[in-house]
């Protein structure tokens, strides 16, 4: 390997375990790895493509982000590099953390404390799910509402979640490609 | 031993496949492992930790789960399972130089998902809420609380923290 290439790495790995301690969490690494890498390791029209790309594929996207980024400034030792920068802080962190955690399982505090966390874990959730509703980026057509609803009734008799995801995936390809051609 | 770590490998594979995004994997990650691998408040533990830590939430509520099933292996059988799908798929994508934007039925799939991975998250939540044992006005006030001030964008690793804080307080 030669020097130069060398470097890009070195820059790439530091810079996703920088952007992975700093960030909340996985989408608001968006606006720290611009800052980051645009105009320094890619263009800006690079980077928009790399964004884009990863919300087609299914996955965590802060990961599929730092992949693309990586490919586009260190080829697939720069996707290694990115991975590997991207997984370590939250890895080290989360497993002290578990292993504090399972010792204090009996603690009567930590009963309250979940106790507590759980109504507002579930307000996490439903905001999450609002902003992931396809409301917020595209106007709500008769095909969203109609994956809707019947995905609604599909988890309301229970039938397992797999499958209806599955099957609301199918009706995506089914409804949405019609719409390209007309 | 083994056998749970399989089970892990192939449910966090499965989550990977499934969601759009790393939040959007809180709704069928319930489905799939509470009251079978994890109880209820150790699901909630883990959610509500890896909002607050820094890092991606989706591989550390991955990681949590694995290691309060099967301690440091199940934690990394869990990582590896979660990042195998994209890493496969993105390497997959730039080998085929970005045939995927051509190939307009992944995105549709991806698109198709979306609504639904909404709706399973609302029922994902009145579990957590319903279970959670604060059903009682205090809870639906810590819920209404939380909810109002996260659609108002505050921070919800402090919106956790606090109603942690106030459960402390009220109920143990």
């Amino acid at each position: 390997m030669n020097e130069q290439q060398f470097s890009v790495w070195s820059r790439l790995l530091w810079m996703f375990l920088k952007v992975n301690m700093l960030s909340p969490s996985g989408p608001a690494s968006v606006g720290l790895l611009y800052d980051e890498a645009v105009g320094k390791i890619m263009t800006e029209e690079q980077f928009v493509e790399a964004v884009g790309l990863s919300n087609l594929v299914p996955g965590s996207e802060a990961l599929k982000l730092a992949m693309f980024v990586g490919f586009a400034a260190g080829g697939f030792p720069g996707v290694l590099t990115a991975l590997l920068g991207s997984i370590l802080p939250p890895t080290a962190m989360m497993l002290i953390v578990a292993a504090i955690l399972q010792q204090l399982q009996r603690e009567n505090w930590l009963k309250g404390f979940v106790t507590g966390m759980s109504p507002a874990v579930a307000a996490l959730i439903v905001t999450v799910a609002w902003e992931l509703f396809p409301a917020s980026t595209r106007k709500i057509g008769r095909r969203t509402l109609l994956i809707t609803a019947l995905s609604a009734i599909a988890f309301w008799v229970k039938i397992p979640s797999p499958l209806v995801l599955v099957g609301a995936g199918i009706l995506g390809v089914m409804l949405y490609s019609k719409r390209s051609f007309g | 031993m083994l056998g749970k770590l399989s089970q892990l490998f192939w449910i966090f594979l499965k989550i990977n496949l499934l969601s759009t995004s790393g939040p959007a994997s809180v709704g069928l990650l319930y489905q799939e492992v509470v009251g079978k691998l994890v109880a209820q408040s150790q699901f909630v533990q883990a959610v509500g930790l890896s909002s607050v830590l820094p890092g991606s939430d989706a591989l550390q509520l991955a990681m949590y789960i694995g290691y309060a099933v099967a301690g440091i292996p199940g934690g990394m059988v869990a990582l590896i399972a979660s990042i195998l799908p994209p890493t496969i798929i993105i390497l997959g994508v730039t080998l085929i130089l970005h045939r995927i934007r051509r190939e307009a039925w992944v995105g549709n799939f991806v698109e198709g998902l979306a609504p639904a991975i909404s709706v399973l998250m609302v029922f994902t939540a009145w579990n957590i809420f319903q279970k959670g044992g604060a059903t009682g006005w205090q809870g639906w006030a810590i819920g209404a609380i939380s909810l109002v001030t996260m659609l108002l964008k505050a921070p919800a690793k402090i919106v956790i923290l606090i109603a942690g804080l106030v459960g402390i307080v009220l109920f143990s």
